[in-house]
């Protein structure tokens, strides 16, 4: 039974907090709620436990031993594609682990990878959010921030001037 | 009513005389309030509606605009709905007026976009399937998002469908004419960016075609832009033809390392191979192009491959051996032979890691034998001081130059996106253009003042009329190449040019903050290699020959079997079986710039990483790490085991290796040309020549393009179309 509340709490953290955050103030002293909260109440104070903010997150991750703390991520915002107009796919933060060795496989000649992390694809809002996770993961981390873009300013009026090098020869 | 017309007709005046006193204030031009979709942005006054749209988070489909070129506003994807415009706004070439009210999302824009789709779709094949566009195709996508659902096309057996022939231009650019949307982004790449007149239009309306007139081949070093420009799938890239989809693959953000100006790339895996690689925007370094080297070198890093390490028995011949022998091998040397008896040769494609283990563990056995390929004078104050050899203006630099004088380089073929920005800025800014060295097509005019190299004296000395022009000018820049150093009177050429930049410095009054003085380096390792204090050029070598010769990624042939005593023992290390390994005695395979997390600082001095994209190919294994078991297996361990180690030794030697991104200035250079003085030598009367003349030397400039097909493909094309 201890084991299995250690797990739900393992499991549940984020639905603990939750709760956590609906049900109790600062101080973590219950409020006073109506009779269909009292149930609840109950019912969180036998499945729960209300934790602190975790500053470890590793023996709850599930990560393997090995990728916990040898594991180097880049935090980044990934390049727009050269080959397209649209910027939806370069708004947000991700998370990007270094390469680890990549093998052909003797059965099929697939392409074969030990790194379970390789294949994750986490993004975040800001990148704070994404230093924190990794400092509750144990990765070492860097931030590559992105390139800054210039504005310039434009017009159709620079293709016909008569006394610039910016009139075209195609219009 | 009509009484009251002329008394409306004197307010409107009497608004207009208003407003015209406030375009003839001295202040700032303030900024423009307009709302899109009601929300209100403020922008610069001459911003197009496009622009604005933009900073207001609105995306405006496109398909003619882009950020780089000039606008064309031919596609009319972009049509918007301004309040009190009668029609429909082409938002790319209309500049924004006060309190637009922008409507991007109104009944009558999405009408618009419906037709114009309907419009292009018409003529579009159903290609997509076997597109390679398919999946980053703008057509596709948006008709997803902004096309209509029902089709009104009634010609069901084809019998008006528009259908083109297909151009060849060359054996990079394929070409599926039908699917061209006649968006002219390519034509006009070619004319404002590559400076290559080749493309146009012929014909009118349906008929209407985008080629080269003649047949031909599209002669650009830039030319694989256009694949990454062309929004359909007209414009593909022919040695990718039909490889891989796009949402198959990884994309690994990386650096370039075919030139010495660090463009940032995209390198695109799948089943551990390079499929592509692409540009990624850096407005410091590259913007949005990279050259043809770096974009179609790839399949050079399949071939040719060191994959297994190298022992030369007893007949003289190489065999394969595992790294144990191999590292053993070469330990039992070192073991024997004393430290000033070794020396080493690093080549132009080798990290700064590597350098940094290779020159720790030669230090530690008493070597200081540590030369690059690339030859950099020396005498006076050398690579002593930085500024001596950095591109110190920096790439963005030349947008605010107004003078520029090139000494004895090539940039359109040294560093094509470098000449791109001085094109750029010769279009924009009004750039003067000089040039002291062999007559070169740069695409953009320039004032050539001869080849020979005495007229840097003349200029020196204030006796050219050159120098007026040179003192006169605002924020003037003097580039020198790599390649004019590389002669016998170097030392003397770069006194010149430091005389000449510190001259124009003090005589233009550009300020402190201005550097004149540039060098364009050739090759990715240079600079990365003279901060950490490598000798440049293998003069070390050939006076005090070695018993034992490390060639790290050396195969240029500035040492040959000729140079070296006959019992040397060489060791190769390196990626590519090329020159450098047909000489040696032991082979140990490292790895290319897209299988190893690598620091590589560019001309400017910015120190950029590489990321491993794929595994280094069967026993190959990345370089630092080599020597680092080389230095275990002799007795002499370095002390670092991680690459965060080596990079915090790296930030020992010098911090500006591992402040990525950030190009650190460097000064002195007044007392550099001071120090400089102090050197004899006379300046040689043969002309300056770059080594690379034309097109067709361009593409083979280093172990990598040699073993590449593509490139080869390239080299014949030219020669066969001149």
């Amino acid at each position: 039974m201890a084991a299995n509340s250690r797990l739900l709490a393992g499991r549940g953290s984020l639905l603990a907090r939750i709760v956590r955050r609906s049900f109790a103030d600062e101080s973590g002293v219950q409020k006073a709620t109506p009779a269909v909260g009292e149930v609840i109440e109950r019912h969180t104070e036998r499945d729960t436990i209300i934790v602190n903010r975790i500053e470890d997150h590793t023996p709850l991750a599930g990560v393997p031993e090995e990728h916990r703390g040898s594991r180097r991520v880049r935090i980044f915002i990934p390049a727009k594609n050269a080959m397209q107009s649209g910027t939806y796919g370069s708004n947000k933060w991700r998370m990007e682990f270094d390469a680890r060795e990549r093998w052909e496989n003797p059965l099929m000649g697939w392409q074969s990878t030990g790194d379970p992390l390789s294949n994750s694809h986490v993004e975040f809002a800001t990148k704070e959010d994404a230093i924190d996770f990794c400092a509750q993961n144990g990765w070492e981390c860097f931030v590559e921030e992105p390139k800054k873009k210039t504005f310039k300013p434009k017009s159709y009026g620079a293709n016909f001037s008569w006394n610039k090098r910016t009139r075209v020869t195609t219009k | 009513m009509l009484r009251l017309w002329p008394l409306a007709r004197g307010l409107q005046a009497k608004q207009v005389l208003a407003s015209l006193a406030r375009c003839n204030s001295s202040a700032p031009p303030e900024k423009l309030e307009v709302f899109v979709d009601d929300k209100p942005v403020l922008v610069e006054p001459g911003t197009t509606i496009l622009q604005a749209c933009a900073d207001a988070g609105v995306e405006i489909p496109r398909f003619c605009y882009h950020e780089r070129l000039s606008i064309a506003g031919n596609c009319r994807m972009c049509l918007v709905e301004v309040e009190r415009s009668p029609k429909p706004v082409a938002s790319c070439a209309m500049p924004v007026m006060k309190g637009m009210k922008i409507k991007t999302d109104s009944p009558l824009t999405k009408r618009a976009r419906e037709g114009v789709m309907e419009f292009l779709l018409m003529n579009h094949p159903l290609d997509c399937p076997i597109c390679d566009q398919g999946g980053e195709c703008d057509l596709q996508d948006q008709s997803m998002t902004f096309g209509n659902d029902k089709s009104r096309f009634t010609d069901m057996d084809h019998t008006g469908k528009r259908a083109v022939e297909d151009k060849n231009v060359g054996p990079l650019i394929k070409t599926i004419m039908t699917r061209c949307i006649h968006c002219t982004r390519c034509i006009r790449f070619a004319s404002e960016v590559a400076g290559v007149d080749d493309l146009g239009t012929t014909g009118r309306g349906g008929d209407m075609q985008v080629g080269t007139y003649v047949e031909k081949m599209f002669k650009s070093e830039l030319s694989g832009n256009v694949i990454d420009l062309c929004p359909v799938g007209a414009l593909t890239s022919k040695p990718y033809a039909f490889t891989t989809r796009p949402w198959e693959t990884r994309k690994i953000e990386s650096i370039d390392v075919m030139d010495a100006l660090g463009s940032n790339i995209v390198v695109t895996m799948r089943t551990n191979e390079v499929m592509r690689i692409l540009p990624r925007i850096n407005e410091d370094i590259n913007e949005e192009w990279i050259s043809d080297a770096t974009r179609f070198a790839y399949d050079g890093l399949k071939r040719q491959r060191l994959t297994t390490p190298f022992v030369k028995n007893d007949k003289g011949i190489l065999e394969q051996a595992d790294w144990e022998s191999a590292l053993i091998k070469v330990a039992q040397k070192i073991v024997q032979t004393p430290g000033e008896k070794i020396g080493a040769v690093a080549g132009g494609l080798v990290d700064a890691e590597a350098l940094i283990a290779l020159k720790d563990y030669l230090n530690r056995l008493g070597s200081e034998a540590l030369c690059t390929e690339e030859i950099f004078p020396m005498d006076g104050a050398g690579t002593d001081l930085r500024s001596n050899y950095l591109l110190n203006t920096k790439i963005q630099g030349v947008e605010q130059a107004d003078l520029i004088l090139l000494v004895g380089t090539n940039p359109r073929f040294e560093a094509p996106l470098f000449n791109a920005r001085i094109r750029k800025s010769w279009i924009n800014n009004d750039l003067t253009v000089a040039m002291v060295g062999s007559q070169v097509d740069l695409t953009y005019d320039y004032e050539h003042l001869g080849d020979s190299a005495s007229i840097l004296n003349d200029i020196a000395s204030g006796k050219h009329p050159f120098s007026k022009t040179l003192a006169a000018a605002k924020n003037p820049m003097v580039v020198v190449g790599s390649s004019a150093l590389q002669r016998g009177d170097g030392t003397s050429i770069h006194k010149a040019v430091s005389t000449i930049a510190q001259n124009a410095r003090v005589q233009s009054g550009c300020g402190e903050d201005w550097k004149v003085l540039n060098v364009l380096h050739r090759v990715a390792s240079q600079v990365a290699a003279l901060d950490l204090g490598y000798k440049a050029g293998v003069d070390a070598i050939r006076e005090n020959p070695p018993q034992i010769l490390f060639l790290l990624g050396a195969d240029e042939g500035a040492i040959t079997k000729e140079d070296i005593p006959a019992d040397c023992f060489v060791v190769y290390q390196g990626h590519h079986g090329d020159r450098g390994a047909a000489m040696a005695d032991v082979i140990l395979p490292g790895a290319a710039y897209t299988e190893k997390d690598a620091t590589y600082v560019n001309t400017e001095g910015r120190a950029q990483q590489t990321r491993t994209a794929v595994t280094p190919p069967m026993l190959a294994r990345e370089d630092w790490k080599i020597i680092r078991a080389l230095s275990e297996i002799s007795g002499n361990s370095l002390p670092y085991d991680k690459l965060q180690e080596v990079r915090d030794r790296l930030y020992e030697v010098s911090p500006n290796l591992v402040q990525y991104g950030e190009a650190e200035d460097a000064n002195y250079f007044k007392q550099a040309q001071e120090l400089a003085q102090s050197v004899s030598g006379t300046i040689q009367e043969k002309p300056l020549t770059p080594s690379m003349q034309n097109l067709k030397d361009f593409y083979m400039t280093n172990s990598i393009g040699r073993a590449s097909q593509t490139m080869a493909k390239c080299v014949k094309a030219v020669q066969d179309m001149d």
